[in-house]
């Protein structure tokens, strides 16, 4: 089936129920996206389809429609999306391994609330967990890319 | 449109009919023929199923909070990850519910993981509030069209059908799986039931 990522089209060859976490990692390597429960609890393996966060974990690729965007996609090391950024304005990872998804689910919050309180980081932001604990810096880089892409 | 003018005529007619979209089977008693008692049996069954975990967690108040209750929980609380689904009632002030449940027709086949059906994720509207509300008050809002969506009977009717050609809240609420336990009955029995409440014009416990 042909499924379209970091505007690349591609033919995979895969069972329609395999999740899109699994194509992304084992047949196209892109293993920015992480594996961290696959069962919609961690966020670990968060990208876009059409803009919108969704858990690629739970998400069968034969249901997939639109365009899909992963960590790869959303920026690159020379032009940095504003939300990845101010992630390293902020030095807000520490062992790394959930940042992607946090990066990716934070993204899409901005494009829809570019002005958010504290209270609508904490209530998007917590379904990301993060075992090291770097909550306040996530916040505080969210509240960074916000202002960033507000032009302020 | 179509098919809400043919789910009226069959109540007025009384017939039996298999709908090839949603494959249930449409058993309508003839006029008359349902009692007030009759009625009030089927409403049971009904209560039976929209009182269920299944059903009233997304059923909730303007709070806009999904619940998590049920045998499958150790008590009664919101929906974890300080989820709030707005007034969207889908999330959209801040996390969609289809963020983590994707619309998809396929089974649930795994434990604990976030649920699908081949519906978009949300809350029910506030107005159809069940989540600990009794019976009869679930009942009088059913039946009331400024709180049930608009719905005449031949509607309510409809709705059971639609969401079963969808697979939607309603087929899953029977077929939940992966562990969870399922709302008493079945899709076919639910239908039956509620066009016999309808028959019966929809009477509510005292």
């Amino acid at each position: 089936m042909k499924i379209t990522v970091n505007g690349e089209m591609h033919d995979v060859a895969v069972a329609p129920d395999m999740p899109l976490l699994w194509v992304l990692r084992d047949e196209l390597k892109l293993t920015g996206t992480k594996y961290g429960c696959g069962i919609a609890q961690c966020g670990a393996c968060t990208v876009h389809i059409d803009g919108v966060a969704v858990r690629s974990c739970q998400m069968p690729v034969g249901d997939l429609e639109g365009e899909v965007t992963t960590i790869e996609g959303l920026g690159q090391p020379q032009v940095l999306h504003a939300v990845q950024a101010a992630w390293v304005e902020h030095q807000v990872a520490q062992c790394g391994y959930c940042q992607s998804g946090q990066i990716m689910a934070a993204a899409s919050f901005l494009d829809t609330n570019p002005d958010p309180t504290d209270a609508d980081i904490d209530r998007v932001m917590s379904a990301n967990l993060c075992r090291c604990g770097t909550y306040p810096r996530i916040r505080e880089a969210v509240k960074t890319a916000a202002a960033s892409l507000r032009g302020a | 449109m179509r098919r809400l003018i043919t789910v009226t005529g069959l109540l007025l007619s009384g017939a039996a009919l298999a709908s090839d979209g949603h494959g249930l089977v449409i058993k309508t008693p003839p006029v008359g023929s349902v009692s007030r008692t009759d009625g009030l049996q089927a409403w049971e069954k009904i209560h039976a199923v929209v009182s269920h975990p299944r059903c009233v967690n997304c059923h909730t108040d303007e709070q806009n909070l999904p619940m998590w209750s049920g045998p499958e929980y150790a008590d009664v609380r919101p929906h974890g990850m300080n989820i709030h689904a707005g007034e969207s009632r889908i999330g959209a002030e801040t996390l969609t519910c289809q963020t983590c449940h994707v619309t998809s027709t396929r089974p649930n086949t795994v434990p604990r993981a976030a649920p699908h059906t081949g519906m978009e994720w949300r809350l029910a509207p506030a107005e159809f509030l069940w989540f600990g509300v009794d019976g009869r008050t679930i009942c009088e809002q059913i039946r009331d069209p400024e709180r049930n969506g608009g719905r005449d009977g031949a509607g309510l009717v409809e709705h059971i059908t639609h969401d079963a050609e969808k697979k939607g809240f309603i087929t899953w609420g029977f077929d939940p799986g992966a562990g969870r336990e399922p709302a008493p009955g079945g899709m076919q029995a639910h239908l039956d039931d509620m066009i016999v409440w309808v028959a019966a014009e929809m009477p509510c416990p005292e």
